[in-house]
């Protein structure tokens, strides 16, 4: 492809600027570089894949449609003719009426751009296919007069655009700004005074990329790559919407660090996110990946209708999956046809199709992880679990053992054991298996320690009952006390055993009654037993020790009984929680609470006539080892965190074209298919998600590669090769690059995914070493240094300038994952828009010293500092990086105690590392920040603000100590306060300046 | 937008305030603003404006919303149903609600019992508007503002629909209303930014409020509203640190600036001299914000107008004079949030809590405005996502009810800026549920106001993953009869 364009009149500045590069004489008009998006920005809107729609019926978005006869038998397009072409003429016409695009839509071709199609049609009006759609072929790498220039093959790419333009490649970057600007792009973090020396000192001809090595090596690589997928996959530590409140998604944020740093191959990286769990046996590891398709926002707000943010959620999967992997707008066709690119509303909803089928209900719990999720130890608990099991299975082979030469032993279990009813002011009378307590339908018995369980808590209800009549009323509850009360309790209801888990009434709920009926006068064994998994597969009811078969009237429970953590103070009654007018009338004995779900044979024992005590003490000793063991080892499960997942129903739900994208306007039903221009699913694929995971990495896909190795190059030059990172369709920005995109794409496939390979490739060019200052001449030319005459040059992310301050202060914890941490922030800023009252309960010691991306992400209070240095919000996937400069962002840095705190600690390390002369420990500082040694002039300044600090300080010591105690990290009191804080003040002064916040 | 655009964009109307850049070492930024062709149509250095903002002369030239989190209920407000009371304690009509969507609170209610207002309602000022007795203030402004009866909107919950209001489309991640007029229109205040976002605390029900509803979603970050507190920092990060005092950031701006212009001069970058100039620009909000949040210097007569509430920094009273003092800065974009109208029960008697706290700072507001001849230039607008039911969200009784959220019709009301005083727009049924006559959706009132700045809501556009997006999406129309 020839990367020139040609114009019979001159352009506007605007026009030459936006394309920037100067224009050659007698080349050619290309149709995808130069037509088609004109066409897509100013006409596909009416005349586009959509037009049906909009009851057009001219098309200019395929060649046939466009170049067919019109009624009246003219043509809009009559190649090489435009005097006769009607589309021509309508863009040139005097008459406003007739003249396209119409001024009603606002739109408008500038004289360039209305030239550029005459002269396409002039020139043949030749047709392409959208070039993102065509899968890239490897280019062969053009060759360049200074090929001395050349330190790999982008560089081959890079220098003949500039060579083609006149222009030449800026020297290479200082040594030690160079170790700055690669040690950010691989670690995220800036290079340490021994760092530097290290590589200032290593004169091989390799040393650089020695140090390219290193750092592709550290576990921080992972924590910087990751980062960029956060924003991507929008994952946050909160649910977002209304309640916003918390999740547990960290394991599989910590996975994708894991697999950055294992240098995972991406098409194995895409496979296990989008589909982990449809491989054969797929590990935790694989199962947790899948918990990229779940970081989407979950609804928990009481009065919606679940049906529309379940389609919400659907949809958020299918975009994220587009933007991500395709660089696609999917969601432009979820409410008709894609205006500008080749998707059917249909084809949405296909894709759709691949996504729907989860086990889920489009309302989360209000709090923690919404099903299906999966508990996912850390490693030392896996430990601790495999430990369990051992010693589990070892009393469980002695029991065995010892079972065999004894007669079988049954206990009554003990383990767990929360409460039994007994000496209760009611009367006694003798019961089934002991004394009984006497229920007259008023009197009930209370406690307010017992059974305070939750949603997720398991527990186990045991007792025996008798009535008079046909029983009924409440046995045991813990809820408000009125039919639609919210809480839990076993009941009675005509003799019909009936559980009852409500959170709200009616539909937040698990409800289940029997068919069975106990008969009045008899006695008979009742018992529930919840596991805590909020669903009602999970309760099990026993009558006399067998189970009983249950008819479920609700099943969706995911609010808990205590809302807003607020304690939930209803006491725990027995005989009694359903209303007054459910009391229970009769008699309970050997009322038991358990902590723990009991097993079927257990309650069996409880269920036995007459107390069970068979077998040695002996063996009873280790039976209740043996409980406690299981019982130990549920806690332990259930402390570990968990992740949501993605999961297949066996049966695929339904899905529907829904109309004008609305939930509840079902058109016709779909099957899972791929969108057709992207090509058909590989024969010997499964048509589910699996195969369109294999699909998106089968090396043919045209998108795929292209997407990543764009938004990587972003990472590292500040734009990508294609500037809509997340659009490579036809409204998408023409690559500055393409046959450098397209030998990338290749080489990244060609290389079997190796991330850590490209970046590589990508940093030791020496497109990437040059100096990044600007002349003016090019700063005019190619303002945004898409040409790449000289390094890249730009403000770091918000994450990197936090880190980059606790990192040069001494104060970073470099604990790799784990649980997200609450740093410093604002007093006040949750509770000010949050939901009932919920407070940001800071973090202390090393957790506030955390990485930037650990930092607890609140959807709907997302950290300001992160905000302020524009940070993704983490609503919806976002993949291209924007970078402002606003006064808010001096404030900050300024000001907020996390710097306030880092300054001094610089000012202390300036003090005890940077030797004994002030002007060497401003150096020395100075250093720490920028990497380099200030110049004289520089030195000039830093005295003068040193001098003047010291003196303001000397004469205002309440204002040093004032000063000195921001933060909570400790300050060396053997240090002099006003000397300190006036070092302090230049540390300050270091973290501000421009140089401090940019890559160089 | 072009790629061109955009950039010129950048270097120009970067500076957060769309303000001229002034300060030190701005020689190489403005150099380059006041070189080539480009400069001609570069945004106006006064404002920030887009090329060619306004479109045509406006009438409002800021806006002040005074947003009523929660949904208050336009029932027991404003739109009086006298015929109602014969129907309390029936079944609203299958006829009425036809087969409406109801929220999860109160579909599975087995009745919807019709709940009259409790509060009398009387007819004041000229134009003989009608309010409750809730409204004793408001009432006496009655002459000054438009109550539009007849607003809806397609949510049913308050995040989407508040986001709705605030972005033009239920789910969250476009620009916000305050984003779309700092970008299209620029600041009229240099040491001040020109969203600004209040949020007081209700005695009713509340509802979260989340930070996007002001954000500039895919527009740049620096459209986004900035939110103002009560207390020390008015803006987050504001004050200097304990122990450093404005002198010493004189003399650490200086010294910082001078660092900054060294790298300059081996670096034209002009990002550089831009940050130099926003080092500043946060200097002078450092004074002008407290200046501008300090009430002390209010006459007495103040505090007299706007209530007792004024007093206590943080309120809604004391926010309402804060949007009157930045009305007076040339703030173009003013927008308080109160929370707490969410009143799914004991309606009664936290209305009656929620009008003590909003009744007369809001008229108050107005009459201030108008005093200092503000209000006619400056657009007013009070109200709410969504309205009530008519029926009662759980028991009926003599004195109680409670309500649910109903996006069918409800009141609204809008004064000044170029909005016709005195009228009352649209008419309900008789049970308030559905719209009899003239329907003002969302899309309708965010084109009327940025047509009262001088803005054609088709016109504002700003280009993002291939569309080019509008406040007013692919809907909206003037509603040329609240026009003055």
């Amino acid at each position: 492809m020839q990367v020139t364009m040609v114009f019979t009149r001159p352009l506007p500045c605007a026009i030459l600027a936006s394309l920037f590069f100067l224009p050659l004489a007698s080349a050619a008009v290309e149709f995808n570089r130069d037509v088609r998006p004109i066409l897509a920005d100013k006409c596909f809107i009416c005349h586009g894949p959509d037009a049906a729609n909009k009851k057009v019926p001219f098309r200019l978005d395929r060649e046939e449609f466009a170049k067919a006869a019109l009624a009246g038998g003219r043509h809009a397009i009559v190649p090489g003719k435009p005097a006769e072409s009607e589309l021509v003429n309508r863009i040139t016409i005097t008459n406003k009426g007739l003249r396209m695009p119409p001024a009603y839509s606002g739109l408008q071709l500038t004289d360039g751009e209305t030239e550029t199609l005459r002269a396409w049609v002039e020139q043949g009006a030749i047709w392409e296919k959208h070039w993102s759609f065509i899968p890239p072929r490897r280019p062969p790498v053009p060759a360049v007069k200074a090929q001395s220039a050349v330190r790999n093959s982008i560089d081959n790419f890079i220098l003949s655009r500039l060579e083609q333009l006149s222009l030449s490649p800026a020297p290479e970057a200082p040594r030690e700004i160079l170790l700055r600007r690669v040690s950010f792009d691989l670690t995220g973090l800036p290079p340490t005074p021994a760092d530097l020396d290290a590589f200032l000192k290593d004169t091989s001809p390799k040393a650089y990329e020695k140090a390219v090595d290193r750092l592709l090596a550290s576990p921080h690589y992972g924590e910087r790559m990751a980062a960029r997928w956060l924003d991507a996959a929008r994952y946050a530590d909160t649910n977002g919407y209304q309640f916003d409140g918390e999740r547990t998604m960290w394991r599989w944020r910590d996975w994708v660090i894991d697999a950055f740093n294992s240098n995972k191959p991406y098409d194995q990286f895409t496979v296990e996110q989008l589909a982990g769990d449809l491989l054969p046996h797929p590990t935790t590891s694989q199962l947790i990946a899948t918990g990229f398709s779940r970081n989407h926002r979950i609804n928990t707000e009481d009065g919606i209708v679940p049906e529309e943010y379940f389609a919400e959620q659907v949809v958020d999967r299918v975009e994220t999956t587009s933007t991500v992997f395709m660089g696609l707008t999917l969601g432009c066709a979820r409410c008709h046809n894609h205006k500008y690119d080749p998707l059917a509303q249909k084809e949405f909803y296909q894709f759709f199709a691949y996504f729907n089928n989860l086990p889920e209900l489009g309302r989360g719990m209000k709090y923690g992880n919404t099903p299906p999720l999966l508990p996912a130890p850390t490693p030392d608990q896996q430990n601790k679990l495999d430990a369990l099991n051992a010693q589990l299975e070892e009393q469980e082979k002695l029991l065995r053992r010892r079972e065999k030469s004894a007669a079988p032993a049954r206990w009554t279990p003990s383990v767990g054991l929360q409460y039994q009813l007994a000496n209760s002011d009611l009367p006694h009378a003798p019961g089934k298996v002991g004394q009984a307590v006497v229920f007259d339908g008023k009197q009930i018995v209370t406690s307010s320690e017992t059974g305070n369980f939750d949603i997720e808590d398991p527990f186990t209800i045991a007792g025996w009952v008798w009535s008079e009549t046909t029983p009924d009323g409440s046995l045991v509850s813990r809820m408000v006390d009125s039919p639609k009360g919210k809480g839990y309790g076993l009941h009675l209801d005509h003799g019909h055993v009936y559980v009852n888990l409500t959170s709200v009434w009616a539909d937040d709920a698990i409800r289940m009654r029997s068919e069975k009926e106990l008969p009045a006068r008899e006695w008979h064994h009742v018992a529930m037993v919840y596991d805590g998994s909020r669903t009602a597969s999970g309760v099990s009811v026993f009558i006399d020790g067998a189970p009983l078969q249950m008819t479920v009237e609700t099943n969706t429970l995911y609010r808990p009984f205590k809302n807003a953590g607020n304690a939930f103070k209803e006491p725990f009654r027995v005989g009694a929680g359903w209303g007054p007018d459910r009391r229970f009338h009769g008699m309970l004995d050997d009322m038991r609470i358990y902590e723990r779900p009991l097993e079927p044979a257990e309650v069996a024992t409880l269920a036995l006539p007459t107390p069970a005590s068979a077998g040695s003490p002996e063996l009873h000793q280790l039976a209740t080892r043996i409980e406690e063991l299981k019982w130990e080892r549920l806690k332990l499960i259930r402390s570990f965190p968990t992740v949501m997942v993605m999961q297949e129903q066996a049966k695929p739900r339904d899905a529907f074209l829904l109309l004008r994208g609305a939930y509840d306007k079902p058109g016709e039903r779909v099957e899972r298919g791929l969108p057709a221009v992207l090509g058909a699913m590989p024969a010997g694929l499964p048509n589910n998600r699996l195969g369109l995971a294999k699909w998106l990495v089968s090396g043919q896909h045209p998108l795929t590669a292209r997407v990543m190795v764009n938004r990587l190059w972003q990472n590292v030059f500040g734009v990508g090769i294609v500037k809509t990172t997340e659009d490579f369709g036809a409204q998408g920005e023409w690559p500055s690059h393409p046959e450098l995109l397209d030998w990338l794409a290749t080489e990244f496939v060609r290389t079997g995914w190796d991330v850590k390979g490209l970046m590589r490739l990508m940093v030791t060019s020496a497109a990437y070493r040059q100096n990044s200052t600007a002349t003016p001449d090019l700063l005019q030319r190619d303002p945004e240094n898409r040409l790449l005459a000289r390094g890249p040059r730009f403000r770091l992310s918000a994450e990197m300038i936090r880190d980059q301050a606790l990192a040069v202060s001494g104060l970073l914890t470099e604990t790799i994952g784990g649980p997200s941490v609450k740093p410093y922030q604002p007093a006040g800023l949750w509770k000010e828009t949050a939901m009932q009252d919920m407070d940001y309960v800071q973090s202390h010691g090393p957790d506030l010293y955390r990485r930037g991306l650990y930092t607890f992400w609140k959807r709907t209070i997302a950290p300001p500092m992160m905000i302020n240095f524009d940070a993704a919000g983490r609503e919806t996937c976002v993949v291209r990086e924007t970078r402002t400069n606003t006064p808010l962002q001096a404030l900050d840095l300024m000001n907020d105690v996390t710097f306030v705190e880092a300054a001094r600690r610089i000012g202390q390390r300036m003090l005890k590392e940077g030797g004994a002369d002030p002007a060497d420990r401003l150096r020395f500082g100075f250093r720490l920040v920028t990497a380099r040694y200030p110049t004289d002039a520089e030195m000039q300044v830093l005295r003068r603000s040193l001098a003047y600090h010291a003196d303001y300080f000397a004469t205002n010591p309440e204002a040093a100590a004032k000063l000195l105690a921001q933060g909570e990290a400790p300050t060396d009191s053997t240090l002099e306060p006003k000397q300190l804080a006036a070092y302090a003040s230049v540390g300050s002064l270091l973290l501000n300046l421009d140089e401090a916040v940019t890559k160089e | 937008m072009n790629p061109f655009e955009e950039h010129k964009l950048r270097l120009t109307r970067r500076h957060f305030f769309g303000s001229s850049a002034t300060g030190l070492g701005l020689a190489a930024l403005s150099s380059l603003l006041s070189e080539g062709a480009e400069a001609a149509d570069a945004p106006k250095a006064s404002t920030g404006a887009l090329p060619g903002l306004p479109h045509f002369a406006p009438k409002a030239k800021r806006v002040i919303y005074l947003f009523q989190h929660g949904a208050p209920s336009q029932l027991d407000l404003f739109d009086y149903k006298p015929a109602l009371h014969a129907q309390r304690g029936k079944d609203l009509p299958e006829s009425v609600r036809q087969g409406q969507r109801l929220t999860g609170m109160t579909a599975f209610q087995a009745s919807f019992p019709t709940a009259p207002s409790i509060f009398p309602f009387a007819q004041y000022g000229k134009s003989g508007q009608w309010f409750s007795d809730l409204l004793p203030h408001t009432s006496k402004i009655a002459d000054d503002i438009a109550v539009i009866r007849t607003m809806q909107t397609e949510a049913i919950n308050h995040d989407p629909a508040v986001t709705f209001f605030q972005t033009g489309f239920q789910l969250a991640g476009r620009p916000s209303i305050g984003s779309w007029v700092s970008y299209g229109l620029g600041s009229e205040n240099k040491d001040l930014p020109a969203f600004v976002v209040m949020v007081s605390q209700g005695l009713g029900n509340s509802q979260a409020l989340a930070d996007r509803q002001w954000s500039s979603g895919f527009i740049p970050t620096r459209f986004q509203g900035v939110k103002f507190r009560s207390g020390n920092d008015p803006v987050l990060y504001l004050s200097n640190p304990e122990g450093y005092s404005p002198q010493a950031r004189r003399h650490f701006l200086d010294d910082l600036a001078a660092m900054n212009e060294l790298r300059g001069k081996t670096d034209p970058d002009p990002e550089i001299s831009t940050r130099i100039a926003q080092y500043e620009m946060a200097y002078r909000m450092q004074t002008s914000v407290p200046e501008l949040t300090d009430l002390s210097q209010e006459p007495p007569s103040t505090f007299d107008l706007y209530g007792p509430d004024s007093r206590i920094p943080g309120t809604y009273a004391a926010n309402c004079i804060l949007a009157r003092r930045m009305a007076e800065r040339g703030v173009r974009f003013i927008q308080l949030f109160h929370r707490g109208w969410d009143q799914h029960n004991n309606l009664p008697k936290e209305i009656r809590l929620q009008c003590r706290q909003t009744d007369q700072p809001s008229a108050a507001l107005i009459q201030d405005l108008k005093q200092r001849g503000l209000l006619d230039d400056t657009l007013v607008v009070w109200g709410g996502e969504f309205g009530r039911t008519v029926y009662s969200q759980g028991t009926l009784t003599d004195d109680n009810y409670g309500r649910d959220h109903h996006p069918r019709c409800f009141s609204l009301w809008v004064a000044g800026g170029g909005m016709k005083p005195g009228i009352t727009y649209g008419e309900t049924d008789e049970f308030s549920y559905n719209i009899a006559t003239n329907p003002v959706e969302v899309h309708d009132l965010h084109a009327t106001m940025l047509h009262c700045l001088g803005v054609d809501h088709t016109r504002l556009t700003f280009k993002f993953q291939g569309r080019h997006y509008k406040l007013t999406d692919v809907r909206g129309n003037v509603v040329k009869e609240l026009l003055a």
